[in-house]
């Protein structure tokens, strides 16, 4: 039923791409709208609201009743009636039990309705976070990304599963209140109003001198943990230039300053508390005073005076609570903008026929020109033709535009002209997850889980057998790694193999890239942290397994790419220079002069 | 733990202005019960003057008690002041002091920590703890004052009405034991889900190159369901268990005001007690009731809290690894730049497994040596040992023949200047990167260094050149960018021995040959130790070390080494075939 929300929600089509533009003061923009998007998502859950609904109605209202009850006891006492008393007394247990029943009912429905609901919302995000395109992980803070997942879906969950049955609860009692007391006496209630809007003017006044000191405590703490996260990950780089003395200062001047912020803010946010504390003081003082001169007048009775004191602070209450949950609700809203923002996003066009399963692996770049950033083109009329099963090697200084031309052929990007062929079908033909299939890749950041050795390897198919992940993880050298490891194949990586060294975790990904036995196998920088020795047994390794595999391999060493078959020379994306190993060395060409500087001095 | 409270001393004085506020606050919130029933019974219903009322005592009893209030919330506000005070001031102070104890653990304890956990300790933890702190000094004298000041009115006005409030006391004591019993440890397991969830969404943003490649975002949603599912049921539980707590609550406090009314129509009846004291005694148990409600919340503060003040205690009371108690600092004539080891064994506390066996080297005054070895065989952490990141197991680190225990620890970072193997920048202006370890430099001496680093010249491409900001931890340049701003800054501060961690990978050969051209020129007089992977990085060197297996394997130059070492011919014919030598 998800699926319809999603797809309604989506149609209305509102906040394209909404960066985060500062935004500091946390406003929805368009806060109705996000409201009614955010209320969709308990469309679903209808059965969990009507419920919901029902229980706050029955407590609420058995809430309101009790007073009146008490009041009539008390008038009993004042008119010494004790018989009527009992009765009464009865009446008021059975409304006090359904009171508390009613409201663990609503405790128990409103954390099952907003666990519900969040869980969706946080599935549906993730869901779309994966299938974004990759341009648009570039050009988006990895952090604001991750913030929006955790932080606005934490506050949005927050209000969710409390804010919004206390919000219907709040306004029930509210109303309930405001009935019965009227019922007993206008005068009374003009009078406990005026505190009303004492408190709304002190909420308003505070609310918004606590913004303005919230704000500037907000940036110092972001300041804070800069320097904190910069600072303690650098560590070596900051005891390396004896920066510590002036880090602990520069730490100590600004957690001075937020501290000094922090006091102002929270004794403006504390003062709150005493203040509608000192308010319903004095509804109580009107109540009693008020009260007591209409009692002697004969206006209302002693009861109704007692009635009064409950309902006046029954009505600050919710009153109170409102006003808070403004604030929160604003932000939840804020955060939920946020999230619908990432939710409106293209997803990754992933289409394409199905039915291309790539047979033998001929890829052919025609005429292909493009750039990141429109005007800032990096591949200029990129050409290159690789037969099937050829191993191509991809040389150029840094930034000439190797790994964009492999990322193009993951399509990862979108070309600004010309096409990309595999096995003479244009790759904008083949969906995605056919042509990726295909492809195996190993990146120059050495990616792995949180999770055990074994599903690390069989990563791209689980079903594998481990006598096939024992024999690639020998082929790839990675066994020794594995050997050295607690617990072998079982041993979980902790923080992403944080844990291993640069080049274990290079063997790791080489290993689990062996072992989804592609067609085209890309190795971009794969090796560059394993030292020579060790890649020479991967790559005797890694010809026999290219065998019948067309293989792309970007590497600053020489020595890795000696044997292709065939060697492109880049610069600034141009293709400068081809040919094999010994045709570019007799050309004397800049691949020569690459090859001089490796082994300089080595003839003499 | 003890070390916690200490901090607090400080500020003993503002603590208990905080908690006399309170009380006087509580007070004022206790004595109007009483005055309201003197409104009723002695103004409106005249009990002792024989059924009379008395205008002029409701008036005058209302003016008192509108001061009173007025009284209280002045006092409340004095209370937030003061508590603030203290909390926050305590926070800042510990803070302060878990980050200067951080900033001089060694990497060993650091990595022990790991990162994440410290910048979370001093962050949310610190925050935590602070609010422990004044949860502690106003929550809990303020519920305090409600049960014990409420008690004592209610048992004043009458006995009986005492004995009720007895009765719910323990029913109310079972609800919070049981409650807060029962979801302490859900909050861990809470925590421990949440860690989870954020785990597999930062890995799948910063991975999600591989998980496209792999065609994996099915599994990977799949991944995420279940560490989702399994937040949403913890908090689900956590909510169910609160969730008890104010219903059950109420029910005890609402059969308590039935109970009062019941005892009071007896009373009445009985003419012991007057209506307005029945109203007051109602009022007066649902204050006392509320305080213990939020002693209950306070007990959650207090779980939490205690966590916190746990995790900051263990950095507190962390001892140096690394005693920086060395105080010989460099005299004028002394001998410049030469490093020896003897003897020197290392292991990393966490394993115990030796690293480095025996190692023996004399690197002398001006030289330029090369250490080479495969993945893991102990380059980083030898090198590790000379600035003193980590202290040796056994054996002894010279620099300038004295060790590097006696040296005063800034003076020895001033000589060792080390470029390590991931190059850190911070987010500030390239000029400011660079300058990091002299920030008095001039913009000459900058770019001279800069230009030795091969720097000079992408660095004036960027949009502002020197002054262009760097985002986000150097993301906004490649990697062969960072490593040369990273150099450029080892350059710039002139130490005597410059040590390279395998800190020109990213550096394609054209760059580093002519990186090392400048600093064989321009540098001359400095000790340099290069670790490298490449023959070519190492091969003009005055010698090249053979690290294997943490023992020096051959030593000597390019040209004795293809003599006498057969590793390091394996490692010079893995990077270069015969026909080539040919």
């Amino acid at each position: 039923m998800s699926g319809s929300v999603q797809s309604r929600a989506a149609q209305q089509g509102f906040g394209r791409r909404g960066p985060n533009l500062g935004a500091p003061t946390e406003k929805p923009r368009a806060g109705r709208q996000t409201l009614r998007r955010l209320l969709g998502y308990f469309r679903p859950e209808r059965k969990y609201v009507i419920y919901l609904a029902f229980s706050v109605v029955l407590a609420v209202s058995a809430g309101v009743i009790a007073p009146r009850l008490q009041s009539s006891v008390i008038d009993d006492l004042v008119a010494r009636d004790f018989s009527a008393i009992p009765p009464l007394l009865g009446m008021m247990l059975c409304v006090y039990i359904i009171n508390g029943i009613a409201t663990l009912l609503q405790g128990f429905l409103s954390a099952r309705l907003g666990q519900r609901v969040i869980f969706r919302l946080r599935a549906e995000l993730f869901g779309k976070v994966i299938n974004l395109p990759i341009p648009y992980l570039d050009n988006h803070s990895h952090g604001d990304l991750m913030s929006r997942m955790t932080n606005d879906a934490e506050n949005v969950s927050n209000v969710i599963s409390s804010s919004l049955s206390s919000l219907f609860s709040g306004v029930l009692t509210l109303v309930g209140t405001v009935i019965m007391m009227l019922s007993y006496s206008v005068r009374l209630t003009l009078l406990t109003c005026v505190t009303v809007v004492l408190s709304l003017i002190v909420t308003n006044v505070l609310s918004r001198l606590m913004r303005r000191y919230y704000l500037s405590r907000q940036v110092l703490l972001g300041q804070l943990n800069g320097i904190v996260e910069e600072k303690v990950s650098a560590g070596k780089t900051v005891a390396a230039y004896n920066l510590q003395e002036a880090t602990i200062r520069d730490f100590a001047a600004t957690s001075d300053a937020l501290t000094r912020a922090g006091i102002i803010a929270d004794v403006i946010g504390n003062a709150m508390g005493p203040l509608m504390n000192m308010i319903n003081n004095l509804s109580f003082v009107i109540v009693a005073a008020f009260g007591a001169w209409f009692a002697l007048r004969g206006m209302i009775s002693v009861g109704v005076i007692s009635a009064f004191i409950i309902y006046s602070k029954q009505f600050s209450r919710p009153i109170n609570e409102l006003a808070q949950l403004y604030g929160q609700i604003q932000t939840a809203v804020a955060g939920a903008e946020r999230i619908f923002s990432v939710l409106d996003e293209e997803s990754e066009d992933k289409s394409g026929d199905n039915a291309l399963p790539v047979h033998e692996g001929i890829i052919e770049f025609k005429h292909v020109n493009f750039s990141y950033v429109p005007g800032k083109q990096v591949i200029y009329d990129f050409n290159l033709r690789v037969e099937a099963g050829k191993k191509i090697a991809l040389v150029g200084s840094t930034g000439s535009g190797k790994t964009t031309v492999v990322n193009l052929l993951m399509r990862f990007y979108e070309l600004d002209s010309g096409s990309i062929t595999v096995d003479g079908v244009d790759i904008r033909d083949i969906s995605c997850d056919v042509l990726r299939d295909a492809v195996g890749i190993v990146l120059q950041d050495s990616v792995l889980f949180t999770d055990t050795v074994r599903s690390n390897l069989k990563y791209a198919d689980r079903t594998i057998s481990d006598k096939k992940m024992i024999e690639a993880a020998e082929s790839s050298n990675c066994d020794k790694v594995v050997a050295a490891l607690p617990d072998g194949y079982d041993t979980v990586l902790t923080a992403a193999g944080a844990s291993l060294s640069q080049g274990q975790r290079q063997l790791l990904t080489i290993g689990r890239a062996f072992l989804s036995y592609p067609k085209i196998l890309i190795l971009d920088e794969a090796t560059s942290s394993v030292d020579t020795r060790t890649e020479k047994h991967i790559q005797n390794a890694m010809i026999k397994l290219m065998k019948d595999r067309t293989s792309l391999i970007i590497a600053h060493r020489l020595s890795t790419i000696r044997d292709a078959d065939e060697i492109v020379v880049m610069e600034q994306g141009h293709i400068i220079e081809t040919g094999t190993h010994e045709e570019l060395l007799n050309r004397k060409g800049d691949y020569y002069r690459l090859y001089m500087t490796q082994f300089a001095g080595q003839e003499t | 733990m003890k070390n916690l409270l200490k901090y607090l001393k400080k500020y003993w004085f503002s603590a208990l202005l905080a908690a006399g506020f309170m009380v006087a606050e509580v007070y004022v919130d206790l004595y109007q019960p009483r005055m309201m029933q003197r409104i009723v019974d002695e103004g409106i219903l005249g009990v002792s003057s024989g059924g009379v009322s008395n205008l002029d005592l409701v008036v005058s009893t209302g003016v008192r008690m509108l001061l009173v209030v007025i009284a209280g919330g002045l006092c409340g506000i004095g209370s937030g002041l003061f508590a603030n005070i203290t909390g926050q001031n305590y926070g800042n102070d510990i803070r302060k002091a878990c980050f200067e104890k951080i900033m001089h653990l060694s990497f060993e304890q650091t990595d022990r920590f790991s990162t994440g956990s410290l910048i979370t300790r001093i962050t949310n933890d610190v925050t935590q703890l602070q609010q422990l702190v004044m949860q502690m000094i106003r929550g809990f004298v303020r519920c305090l004052m409600f049960f014990v000041g409420g008690t004592a009115a209610l048992v004043s006005l009458d006995l009986s009405f005492g004995a009720i409030v007895a009765c719910a006391f323990p029913l109310i004591l079972i609800d919070i034991i049981f409650v807060v019993w029962r979801t302490n440890p859900l909050f861990t397991v809470l925590q421990e889900s949440l860690d989870r969830l954020n785990g597999v969404i930062q890995e799948n943003v910063a991975g999600i190159r591989v998980v496209k490649a792999f065609v994996q975002e099915k599994r990977e949603q799949e991944r995420f369901g279940e560490a989702n599912r399994q937040l949403v049921d913890t908090q689900f539980n956590v909510q169910v268990m609160l969730s008890f707590l104010r219903p059950v609550m109420n029910i005890v406090l609402n059969l308590a005001v039935v109970g009062i009314l019941y005892v009071g129509s007896v009373q009445v009846r009985q003419g012991s007690v007057a209506p307005g004291m029945v109203m007051a005694a109602i009022t007066y148990i649902s204050q006392i009731l509320n305080g213990m409600m939020m002693l209950a919340m306070i007990f959650q503060t207090l779980s939490r809290g205690m966590a916190s003040a746990r995790r900051l205690g263990e950095v507190l009371d962390t001892g140096a690894a690394i005693v920086r108690d060395g105080t010989l600092s460099p005299a004028a004539d002394g001998q410049k730049g030469s490093v020896s080891f003897r003897g020197v064994c290392f292991a990393y506390a966490a394993n115990g497994r030796n690293v480095l066996h025996d190692i023996n080297l004399d690197i002398a005054s001006g030289e330029t040596l090369a250490i080479i070895g495969s993945t893991g065989c102990g380059k980083t952490t030898l090198v590790n040992l000379i600035p003193r990141f980590y202290d040796v197991t056994a054996g002894q680190v010279l620099v300038d023949g004295t060790d590097v225990r006696a040296w005063e620890p800034e003076a020895l970072r001033e000589k060792v200047t080390i470029c390590l193997q991931k190059s850190e920048l911070f987010s500030t202006t390239i000029r400011d990167n660079i300058a990091l370890g002299r920030p008095d430099a001039t913009q000459a001496e900058i770019e001279e260094a800069a230009k030795a680093a091969q720097a000079d010249g992408f660095i004036r491409q960027q949009p502002q050149g020197y002054d262009t900001p760097v985002a986000e931890r150097g993301m906004s340049l490649s990697g062969g960018q960072r490593q040369r701003v990273a150099i450029a800054r080892a350059l710039l501060k002139r130490g005597e021995i410059l040590i390279f961690d395998d800190s020109t990978s990213a550096l394609d050969l054209k760059t580093e040959a002519k990186l090392y051209e400048a600093l064989s020129r321009s540098y001359a007089d400095v000790t340099k130790i290069i670790i490298a992977q490449r023959i070519a990085s190492v091969q003009n060197a005055d010698r090249i070390v053979v690290l294997d297996g943490g023992t020096i394997a051959a030593c000597g130059t390019h040209r004795e080494l293809m003599a006498a070492s057969p590793i390091y011919r394996d490692i010079y014919d893995s990077q270069l075939r015969e026909e080539a030598t040919a």
